[in-house]
């Protein structure tokens, strides 16, 4: 089999121009369902009963529905049945986000609850609020615990990025796609797509857990 | 507050009651924890508890600043009730120190930080003033050199000393100890043991739960024997070590090989 390398570099610019959305997209997600994650996992926590109910009930149907299903409905369904009618970009960001949360939520909820019950007490004993024991002992210790799972979870957030194709949101997939079509070269197009996937996420979670080890005794109590 | 039975001569009056306990009960379902506990602490002194594990001096300790909710009783603090209400157990918390067992230092702060959190979130202090007490509290202890380790990097008698300095940085009235050397190794308990000593030579209310003898017999003023969740005896150490008048005593004392 001979290899075509010129798909790849006659079409470089694209395609990198595609990596630009991937990371765009990835980086957006990662912060939506950071922040929201987090919020649903407070909210679970120290909400009211009947909210920390509708939580769990929405993070249980985000893990039991498939990214893409939550994708498509997003994009072809949510228009029909509300009126609400995003672009593929946001529609991406938004159900990747929904969807990524979920998981979020599950992992600052374990983090916030294997702190030590004797660090709350030791903040209660120096006469601190709830709200600052929470601030100031749990959070920083539990971020500290939940980064090694921190790093799967934007491994994740960047792949899902993949399945945006499906709704034509211009990233590094749907970009190879349009390439591999035009110059009937799969092997040299997808193989440089995987090396793409393979650079950008393989350091984030290696350097994650470096920092984690570097860092793992701040969480030690 | 309490009548005395003994009639005191004009002019001495014993020192003011900082904390007192009134019927104390606690239950945690069929177990019985405390079973209705009767107890004085006075300005100044230092109290100790002891008696075999599982007996209800740490929880009646943790009673004392609400970390713990008492079935029925009162805990009256300089003459107040223990309130359910948050801010005002706040209040009272900042006015009793605690030390914990297991150090229970904040990881993610250094053994300065640990001693600023209190003045700075609960008092308000600046950073250069709870820095400054820091400090002072960090040489107090005999720590001066560690003030940028974190707990991670002291050994276990280092951090409790540093646990004492973060108790004492909110200027505490009464200080409660929960088995302080109970997880040391046997060669750094006696530098914790020194810190306290020298905490109670400076005049400090401290309530001990301890199983350090020898610290009770040397450092107490009042002690306080239990078993089953009730006091069976209590009086100054003399009393306890020398002469106990319960078989409850002397069977925990001499099951601790203690001989006087």
């Amino acid at each position: 089999m001979e290899l075509n390398l010129s798909a790849v570099l006659d079409s470089w610019r694209f395609l990198l121009s595609g990596l630009g959305v991937t990371l765009l997209l990835a980086a957006g997600v990662t912060v939506l369902s950071l922040f929201s994650g987090t919020l649903l996992a407070l909210g679970r926590l120290y909400g009211p009963r009947w909210l920390s109910a509708v939580i769990v009930f929405y993070i249980d149907s985000m893990r039991a529905i498939p990214v893409l299903v939550v994708l498509v409905w997003v994009y072809f369904a949510l228009p029909i049945a509300t009126g609400l009618n995003l672009p593929p970009f946001w529609s991406a960001l938004l159900s990747l986000s929904a969807h990524l949360a979920a998981y979020v939520a599950e992992v600052v909820r374990a983090g916030i609850q294997s702190v030590r019950p004797g660090q709350v007490r030791a903040g209660m004993a120096l006469g601190m609020t709830r709200a600052q024991i929470l601030r100031k002992i749990v959070l920083p210790q539990a971020v500290v615990r939940m980064l090694p799972a921190f790093g799967s979870l934007l491994s994740l957030a960047v792949k899902d990025t993949a399945i945006a194709t499906v709704i034509a949101v211009p990233e590094l997939m749907r970009r190879a796609d349009a390439v591999a079509g035009q110059t009937y070269a799969p092997v040299e197009v997808f193989t440089t797509v995987m090396i793409l996937y393979f650079i950008v996420i393989f350091p984030l979670t290696r350097g994650i857990d470096m920092i984690y080890r570097r860092i793992s005794f701040l969480g030690r109590s | 507050m309490t009548d005395t039975l003994v009639k005191l001569p004009q002019g001495f009056a014993l020192p003011e009651v900082v904390i007192e306990y009134r019927d104390v009960r606690k239950q945690y379902g069929e177990f019985v924890a405390l079973a209705g506990v009767n107890l004085e602490v006075r300005r100044g002194q230092v109290v100790c508890l002891i008696g075999p594990s599982g007996s209800g001096k740490s929880t009646l300790l943790r009673c004392t600043n609400g970390l713990e909710t008492m079935t029925s009783g009162e805990v009256y603090f300089d003459g107040m009730p223990l309130s359910k209400d948050p801010r005002k157990t706040r209040l009272i918390r900042q006015r009793m120190g605690m030390v914990f067992q297991n150090f229970e230092l904040f990881p993610h702060k250094t053994a300065l930080g640990n001693i600023m959190m209190g003045p700075m979130t609960v008092l308000g202090l600046s950073e250069e003033q709870a820095r400054t007490r820091a400090e002072a509290l960090l040489a107090k202890v005999g720590l001066s050199d560690k003030a940028g380790n974190y707990p991670a990097n002291l050994s276990g008698g280092q951090q409790q000393r540093v646990a004492i300095a973060r108790a004492l940085a909110m200027e505490p009235e009464v200080m409660l100890f929960d088995e302080p050397t109970s997880a040391l190794d046997p060669e750094t308990i006696g530098e914790v043991l020194n810190v306290m000593k020298r905490l109670a030579d400076d005049g400090m209310t401290m309530v001990v739960v301890t199983h350090e003898m020898t610290f009770a017999r040397r450092v107490a003023d009042h002690v306080v024997v239990f078993a089953n969740g009730q006091i069976v005896e209590q009086g100054p150490p003399e009393q306890i070590f020398d002469a106990p008048k319960t078989t409850r005593t002397r069977d925990f004392l001499s099951h601790l090989g203690w001989d006087g």
